[in-house]
This record gives structure tokens, C-alpha cells and sequence, in this order.
């Protein structure tokens, strides 16, 4: 009895010195985040001037201005629907090219794979000039097609096919060729087994790609100039005086609202995560 | 109507051999059991009855027609896998109605098909779990159960009860045993397990190396063994083989062309040493309960197996073994029998 209630005092203790010793290591984290936010709260004299959290005057207006500077609306979505696009794009063609790397035998596979990987070593200053000139080429500087289809086919996307494809090794065979015996057909097999079962890889390559998209900066720096056009890296970037000098509480109102969207999707995937990890708990 | 033939089959993956020509045929209706050493290549002769491995060449016919080239589901047979292959993501009526599903049959007929296989298999309780809710042996049930769904004409299980404890394993063996005399359906089952072989098989295939070996009733097989592979690869424990020589002169009549003389383990009889066909002397005697199992070492070395009821024997004991002629097994320098 007494000893069982010292068991559990003892556990109580040790959860609250944990929690403690999380939080202490989560401030550096979080700091900059709370600081951000507070920040776009304040007046541009206030954020240098005050080091409290806490604004002394909450400055709503701060979150008007940043739409009237410019054409912050237009770039917002800009930025989410080329995000939603990648990403949808992403998760389809690397579960179909990984599924097809890991699962078909067919004449240069290897091949296929090497070149992939060599794409893969080439840092992306480097191929960001040619790409830009095959851009210009097929007419599609200033539109939005180069932040969609440079991500999905280049380095990213490679990254995200060999992720896929190492998952799908790891799925049992026989539930694939349980599902040829039901009458799946290969296209079948892939979408009806491999893809649900494969959930947490296909989660974890959309948080990837979301975030890469949602923070692309080289590319439409290059690929876009009209300010309508502007993905919200760059029309972040943008908030300055005529002389050119960072609108302190501007930047980080529009900053604070850029972060929306990256919470959203990180618990949505988490959660699929999670959720396909009970799911598949593999059990003797 | 559906009887299944073999004609000539061969399997090879990349340069090597895996089935090198097999032959035979199934009756419609019978329950054909496939047994051989690991690797022989029972798998892979079932799954290319299945269609989910290509036969290289050679001809397949299930019922009457050819089917080479015919996809798996287009074949009238299912397979119930070793690991049962149950999808993950569906609960049990729609891993069972699945293949229903694919094929498009109407949702209340599926429903009615899927409920029917149910009540067979005594699955209604469990329709709305998931395959990890399940024990072993229920999901065996379901993986069954996802197959008789399907109405097919032919059954394929390969090793469908190793991954059951021995209980359960031979509760779901009178299980299948009875599914097959209701169904009347063709059955080709692939096992390691000597008793399930026995007990189920209307016809054993027994296969080494890609090769059929010799195709009988599980009497047949155990009784007249075509050959030595055969003699000491059916029946537990193994049949004591001895060259015909080192017996020759206490040896009763004998074909001219007996090179090796076999026998059974419970066919031998012991009596006094020197009296019998060999004698020689107890290393060990385990005891199994119903009976003992005695190693005895001949003299030249060879150890003799011999299943025995009666007083518990001491090793060192030395004892002679005797055996009714008509249980020996002669079998020709070539391994094949000789009568
Ligand atoms: N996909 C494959 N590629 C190459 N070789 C294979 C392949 N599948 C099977 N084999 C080979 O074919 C032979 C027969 O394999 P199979 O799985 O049919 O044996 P088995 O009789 O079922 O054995 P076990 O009793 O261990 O299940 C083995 O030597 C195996 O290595
Ligand atoms: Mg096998």
C-alpha cells in the first residue's frame, strides 16, 4: 500500500522534472517564434525599444498595413496554392517512380536509378542557370511554372522517390500479390495496397515538400519579377522604406501569418502519421 | 470439370533452374498435397499455378482450358498465403469482399457472399475488426475465408498453418478437411508438416529439386516408396536404410537387383542379440509418451531407428532386431525400388 504510493509519488516527481528539463531546452526554440509574433504586434520604435514580450500598445494595425504595402493577398496565395500544387504533384510522381523502381524489373532500371542519384550530387547554383535558360526558352520566366516544376522533377523530388521507394521495399510482398489474385492490376496494386499502407512515408514526403515549396527563395527570385507574382519569401523580403531599409514590424507581422499554413500542414501529416503507425502495427 | 494438368512444366529465374519439368494432373475435386525438402521449389510451382509467377515453359490447363497466360484472377483459383496477406487497412468483410469488389460484382451481392462465407467459417463477430484485432488463427480463418468468397474452382494454400501453434494448427487441419468435403472444390496445399500431408492429401506430389519425385496416396507412398529419396523422406521418424550386403545372409528372399534394404522404424521388432536381422546396441532411448524412440548402433557404425512400446530399455543394452519380410523395402543401386 505505502509502498505503492511512494511508486507513484516517485513517478509524479519524475514527470515534473522531465517536463522542466524539456521546457528549459525548448526555450531557444521557441524564443525566436514568441519573439516574432510579439513583435508584429509592436511598433517599429517598440521592438528595439522594449525587450518585453509583451507589447506595451497592441498595434492591430500592423496586420492592415502589411496588406496595404503591397499586393500581400495575391502573394499569399500565390505562394499556397504553388505549395498544394508541388506537393500533390510531389506525392504522385515519386510513389509512382519509387513504387516502379522498387517493385517492376525492367531493362536500365539501374541505369534509371544511377542517373537519379547523379542528378542528385550537382548543387542547385549550379544547375539553376541552365535551368533558367530552358525556362526562358519555353517562355516561362515570370510565370509560376518553374517553382512548380523544378521542385517536383529536380533534386527534391528525387529525394522524395527514394524515399518512397525504400518504404515500398519494405512492404510485405505477398499483400501485393494477394491483391493480383484478387484481379488488381499493377496501376491497382499501387493505389488500392502500396499507397494506404504506405501512409507515413507519403505524409512525411508532403511535409518535406510543403516546407521546401513554402520557403523557395533562389527561384523566384530568378524565374519571377512582377510584383503580383511574388511568392511570400520574396514579398517578405520586401518590406522596405523607399530607402530601402527592413519595415521591422511589417516584416515580422507578414512573417507571423506566413507561419500559419506550415502549423496547419504539420498537424495534419502528424496526425497520419500517427495514426498509420497504429494502423500497421504488425503483430506475431 | 476442373481438373488441372501440369504438362512439361519449367521454371527458370534468370540462369537458374527452379521447376525442370514437371508432369501432372489434378482430378477435379481431389485434395493434391505438394511436399519436398526447403527449397524444392513447392512455391514456386503453386504460384505459377496461381499466375503470379510466369511458367517459362511448358503448358498449364485448368479445367480445359490454357492458361499460360491467363492473370491470376482470371484463372478460377485463390491462394491462401502463408502470412495470410491480409490488408491492413480493411477490416474483415472487406479484405474478404475485396476481390468481389475489384471485379465489380453489386454491393448487395457482395455483401450476401461475403456474410455466407462468414457463417461457414463462423467469422460473423468479427466483420468489423481490423486484421491486427485478430489472433492467428482467426486471421488464417478470414485469409480463408477471402478466398472461398470468390467461388473459386481450384484452392492454392501454401503453408497455410506454420505460423499457428500446434493446437490450433490441427484444429484448422480437420477445418479444411471438412471445408473440402462441403466445397468439393480442388484443392493444392503445400506443407512441411509430415501428419497434414498425410491426413488431408488425397494425392501426394512429392518434389526434390524441381523434379516430381514419385505422386501417390499418402499409403501408397508410405507403403511402396518409389525410390530411397522418397522411402526416407515420407513417414516420422526417417526409414533405416542398410546396402543389402551387410544383411545378405539373414536376409530372406530378395530381388536380384536389391542393392538397398529398407525399414520403417515401427516395422522393426526387437528380440535377443545375434538372433534377429542385425543386432547391436542402445545409445539412447527417448521417450515420447506413446512410445520410445531407441538409436541403435550396428556394429559397422550405422545407427538404426527404432520405435518401441514396452519396458523402459538402459543404453549399452545390446539387442537384436528383427522384421516381417514383407515389410523390407528393396531398392536398386540406382535408388529406385526393386521388386
Ligand atoms: N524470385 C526468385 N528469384 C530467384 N530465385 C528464386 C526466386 N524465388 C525462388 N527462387 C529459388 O527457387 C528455389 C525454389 O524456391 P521455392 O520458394 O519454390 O522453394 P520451396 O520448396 O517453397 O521452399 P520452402 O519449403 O523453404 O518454402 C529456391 O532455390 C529459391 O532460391
Ligand atoms: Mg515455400
Amino acid at each position: 500500500m505505502t509502498a505503492s504510493l511512494t511508486r507513484r509519488r516517485i513517478r509524479i516527481i519524475n514527470q515534473i522534472c522531465w517536463t522542466l528539463a524539456l521546457c528549459i531546452v525548448a526555450i531557444p526554440f521557441v524564443f525566436p517564434f514568441l519573439w516574432m509574433v510579439s513583435s508584429g504586434f509592436k511598433s517599429a520604435a517598440e521592438i528595439f525599444g522594449s525587450p518585453s514580450l509583451v507589447p506595451r500598445e497592441w498595434q492591430w494595425q500592423n496586420f492592415i498595413d502589411v496588406f496595404k504595402h503591397q499586393p500581400f493577398a495575391r502573394q499569399y496565395l500565390n505562394s499556397l496554392y504553388i505549395a498544394v500544387t508541388v506537393t500533390a504533384l510531389t506525392l504522385l510522381v515519386s510513389s509512382l517512380a519509387g513504387y516502379a523502381l522498387a517493385r517492376m524489373r525492367f531493362a536500365g532500371a539501374a541505369l534509371v536509378a544511377l542517373f537519379l542519384v547523379s542528378a542528385l550530387m550537382v548543387p542547385e547554383e549550379v544547375t539553376i542557370i541552365p535551368n533558367f535558360f530552358m525556362m526562358r526558352w519555353a517562355g516561362l520566366v515570370d510565370t509560376h511554372w518553374p517553382l512548380i516544376l523544378l521542385p517536383t522533377f529536380g533534386p527534391q523530388g528525387i529525394m522524395a522517390t527514394f524515399l518512397m521507394r525504400q518504404y515500398f521495399l519494405a512492404l510485405p510482398k505477398e499483400l501485393e500479390d494477394a491483391g493480383k489474385m484478387d484481379g488488381l492490376s499493377r496501376l491497382g496494386v499501387w493505389w488500392s495496397i502500396a499507397l494506404p499502407m504506405s501512409r507515413p512515408a507519403l505524409a512525411a514526403v508532403a511535409i518535406i515538400t510543403f516546407l521546401n515549396s513554402w520557403n523557395l527563395f533562389l527561384e523566384p527570385l530568378i524565374f519571377v519579377s512582377s510584383l503580383d507574382k511574388f511568392t511570400l519569401p520574396l514579398a517578405l523580403s520586401n518590406f522596405t522604406d523607399p530607402y530601402g531599409m527592413p519595415l521591422w514590424h511589417l516584416q515580422l507581422a507578414a512573417t507571423s501569418l506566413a507561419v500559419i499554413p506550415i502549423l496547419v500542414v504539420y498537424i495534419i501529416a502528424q496526425r497520419q502519421i500517427i495514426e498509420s503507425f497504429a494502423l500497421s502495427g504488425v503483430k506475431g | 470439370m476442373t481438373s488441372l494438368s501440369l504438362n512439361n512444366v519449367k521454371k527458370h529465374f534468370g540462369r537458374t533452374e527452379v521447376i525442370r519439368g514437371v508432369d501432372l494432373s489434378v482430378d477435379d475435386g481431389e485434395f493434391v498435397v505438394f511436399v519436398g525438402p526447403s527449397g524444392c521449389g513447392k512455391s514456386t510451382l503453386l504460384r505459377m499455378i496461381s499466375g503470379l509467377e510466369d511458367i517459362s515453359s511448358g503448358v498449364l490447363k485448368i479445367g480445359n482450358r490454357v492458361v499460360n497466360e491467363t492473370p491470376p484472377a482470371r484463372r478460377g483459383v485463390a491462394m491462401v498465403f502463408q502470412s495470410y496477406a491480409l490488408y491492413p487497412h480493411l477490416n474483415v468483410r472487406d479484405n474478404m469482399g475485396f476481390g468481389l469488389k475489384v471485379r465489380k460484382v453489386p454491393i448487395d451481392e457482395r455483401a450476401r457472399r461475403v456474410m455466407e462465407a462468414a457463417r461457414t467459417l463462423k467469422l460473423e463477430p468479427l466483420l468489423d475488426r481490423f486484421p491486427r484485432e485478430l489472433s492467428g488463427g482467426q486471421r488464417q480463418r478470414v485469409a480463408i475465408g477471402r478466398a472461398i468468397v470468390g467461388d473459386p474452382e481450384v484452392f492454392l494454400f501454401d503453408e497455410p498453418l506454420s505460423n499457428l501453434d500446434a493446437e490450433l494448427r490441427v484444429h484448422m487441419r480437420s477445418e479444411i478437411a471438412s471445408l473440402h468435403k462441403r466445397l468439393g472444390s480442388t484443392m493444392i496445399y503445400v506443407t512441411h508438416d509430415q501428419i497434414e500431408a498425410m491426413t488431408l492429401a488425397d494425392k501426394i506430389v512429392v518434389l526434390r529439386d524441381g523434379l516430381v519425385e514419385q505422386v501417390g496416396t499418402p499409403r501408397e507412398l508410405y507403403e511402396r516408396p518409389g525410390n530411397l529419396f522418397v522411402a526416407q523422406f515420407i513417414g516420422s521418424p526417417k526409414m533405416n536404410i542398410l546396402p543389402v550386403g551387410s544383411v545378405a545372409k539373414a536376409l530372406p528372399v530378395r530381388p536380384d537387383s536389391a542393392a538397398h534394404v529398407g525399414m520403417r522404424p515401427e516395422d522393426l521388432k526387437l528380440t535377443d542379440p545375434g538372433s534377429g536381422l542385425v543386432s547391436g546396441k542402445v545409445l539412447l532411448s527417448e521417450y515420447t509418451g506413446a512410445s520410445s524412440l531407441l538409436h541403435v548402433e550396428l556394429p559397422d557404425g550405422e545407427i538404426f531407428l527404432v520405435a518401441y512400446d514396452g519396458p523402459t530399455i538402459d543404453a549399452d543394452t545390446t539387442l537384436g532386431l528383427t522384421i516381417a519380410p514383407d515389410r523390407l523395402h528393396f531398392f536398386d543401386s540406382a535408388g529406385q525400388r526393386a521388386s
